[in-house]
């Protein structure tokens, strides 16, 4: 691919420019490397200020906040990690922190299940190729927020078409307000999320699938593999780096997720789905507490942080 | 992308896979469209009408006069267009010189990129909240704009960066040769090429924007300055629920999304992938 021949050109023209073998540059540069580093630097320059202002800035001033009692107005009481402390040791917020947890798995694994199935048919020569992958791919376009509104409209006890179609079959014989249940709640804002995400992974994995050189299919058949074992023994290998890859940037999304949980249910009922964003949203804009807030925001960056150093990992090194 | 190896033949189980697969798609979807065509008395027959015995397009003219739509729809391209532009022009240089250039604080600054997108958005949302009251941007477009921007310029620089790798080096030497500088071997050669990477960058960067809701419901107050998804949102908060209406709005601001995609497909989907699979 041309990453690479581009890495070999830069060793290349690193090793003219640099004869004394040294894999790093002499330390006296050139005037001409010294040019172009400061090339370099004024074209990335604008966006690092923009970056420095807006996201290390608030970044810090948020971590700032987190060891305050205060209402972000005239009441600035350093209260240092008591907040911590208190929020490790809350009941509620480590629970939100489970429900998060098990939210986010339980939508991961519904998108690689979902997801690897359909790129797996999908790859294969089905006719209306196209076309089915054009419809599968449509829950990707809806804004999250629509997302929630149409499975809202579906689970509602009166309006909901499923009430209908349970109703119809027998199943049911009253209208079932689903998303006061906590079990139904918490099932309803999976999958509503397994039907908003799958596509990115049926993508990914379509374009994985599509870049297995054909031959190994054909050893794996040759050796008397079924469809079966060279999904298991072809396929999957061949995919696992990016699976590998989405597995950990899914989990960092759908952990700091607040838009579809929060309109469809609110948190409730009563704290079923409360997952952390929701919690931290309403400890800073509905109790006010924003140095509590920010102390919990602050955790969840920690824990997204450590999958972004496993993420880091596991992109390969050329990335960078 | 490369239309090489398919895998096996078609199973005839891949079939009904595939029509479950679709049906699950497009239930929801066709429920949604069919109560945006009822009228308000449909919406009450039992059973539910599967279908509007006449459909009217009474709930997509009604959000216009009932409703602010036209402002929130207003706030939401004026803000989403600008930060988008901002982010391009921002992300375009460094992307290039992040591709092209060796300097010091390099790795740090593409390791902070990849650092970026993790930090939970309820984390900056507090900070922001305060330095925009501070800033008096509270509950205004400019706001929005500046908060916007500060998630899609990470992200578009890593995405320009990407595609700028995929534009081979020997044109900047050879540019170089015939004696031009850094700025104008980037204007004049390279950019043209890298069209096709902004305008995915840049439909990338307006999918994100059009989407966020959490920021825009904090920062912003007055129905005047409400974007599109803050105003979706909010039909739902009181008892009444015009699902009629709600789904009208609903798919004005799907409509966007649908007509990028449809045009921009091949871009969006080999720039999606690209930085996953080498081949």
């Amino acid at each position: 691919m041309a990453a690479t021949s581009l890495k070999g050109d830069a060793q290349a023209s690193s090793r003219t420019r640099f004869p004394n073998g040294d894999a790093r540059p002499p330390r006296r540069r050139t005037a001409a490397a010294k040019a172009r580093a400061r090339a370099g630097f004024t074209f990335v320059s604008p966006a690092m200020l923009v970056m420095l202002l807006l996201v290390v800035y608030p970044l810090a001033y948020g971590i700032y906040i987190s060891f305050f009692d205060t209402n972000l107005l005239n009441r600035w009481d350093f209260v240092g990690l008591k907040y911590y402390a208190q929020s490790i040791s809350d009941p509620g917020f480590l629970k939100s922190l489970v429900i998060t947890v098990v939210y986010a798995i339980l939508v991961i694994s519904g998108h690689l299940i979902v997801g690897v199935t359909l790129a797996v048919v999908l790859a294969s020569d089905i006719k209306g190729n196209v076309l089915f992958r054009a419809v599968l791919i449509l829950p990707w376009l809806f804004p999250e927020v629509v997302v929630a509104m149409i499975f809202r409209l579906i689970f509602d006890p009166v309006f909901g078409i499923l009430n209908y179609a349970l109703g119809s079959v027998g199943l049911i014989d009253t209208q079932v307000a689903w998303l006061d249940h906590p079990t139904w709640a918490f099932a309803a804002i999976t999958g509503a999320a397994i039907w908003k995400g799958y596509p990115l992974v049926m993508l990914l994995a379509l374009a994985g699938l599509q870049s297995i050189p054909r031959d190994r299919y054909e050893a794996a058949a040759l050796d008397g593999a079924g469809r079966f074992l060279q999904f298991r023994y072809v396929s999957l290998p061949g995919l696992a780096p990016i699976l590998g890859v989405a597995v950990i940037l899914e989990f960092v999304w759908w952990f700091k997720h607040f838009t579809i949980v929060w309109l469809m249910t609110k948190g409730g009922p009563v704290d079923a789905t409360n997952v952390v964003s929701i919690d931290i949203y309403r400890t800073a804009f509905q109790s006010f507490d924003f140095g509590r807030a920010a102390s919990m925001a602050v955790i969840v960056l920690f824990i997204c942080i450590l999958f972004a150093v496993i993420y880091r990992k596991t992109v390969p090194d050329d990335e960078i | 992308m490369k239309s090489s190896a398919n895998v096996g033949g078609a199973h005839p189980l891949f079939y009904v896979v595939l029509a479950g697969a679709c049906a699950m798609v497009l239930t929801p979807v066709l429920w949604m469209v069919s109560t945006s065509l009822k009228e308000r008395t449909e919406l009450f027959s039992d059973p539910p009408l599967l279908w509007p015995e006449s459909p009217s397009l009474t709930a997509f003219r009604s959000v216009f006069t009932d409703y602010p739509f036209a402002d929130y729809i207003t706030n939401s391209l004026v803000v989403v267009l600008t930060a988008t532009a901002i982010s391009l022009v921002f992300s375009t240089l460094a992307g290039y010189g992040l591709s092209r250039f060796h300097f010091s604080g390099r790795g740090a600054f593409l390791g902070f990129l990849l650092l970026s997108q993790m930090f939970p958005s309820v984390m900056l949302v507090i900070p922001y909240f305060k330095i925009m009251k501070t800033a008096g941007l509270l509950d205004s477009r400019l706001g929005l704009i500046v908060t916007y921007i500060s998630f899609t310029i990470p992200f578009c620089t890593w995405m320009m960066y990407g595609y700028f790798r995929s534009i081979p080096r020997d044109l900047d030497e050879a540019a170089s040769i015939d004696g031009c500088g850094p700025a104008r071997t980037f204007i004049t050669v390279i950019l043209p090429l890298a069209l096709p990477g902004m305008v995915a960058t840049a439909v990338y960067a307006f999918i994100t924007g059009w989407n966020e809701y959490l920021f825009a419901l904090i920062l912003t107050n007055s129905e005047t300055q409400k974007t599109l998804p803050v105003g979706i949102g909010q039909l739902i908060g009181q008892y009444k629920v015009e699902w009629n209406e709600l789904m009208a709005a609903s798919i004005y601001s799907t409509i966007p999304l649908m007509l990028f995609f449809l045009f921009l497909q091949r871009y969006l989907i080999s720039s999606l992938t690209a930085g996953a699979v080498k081949d």
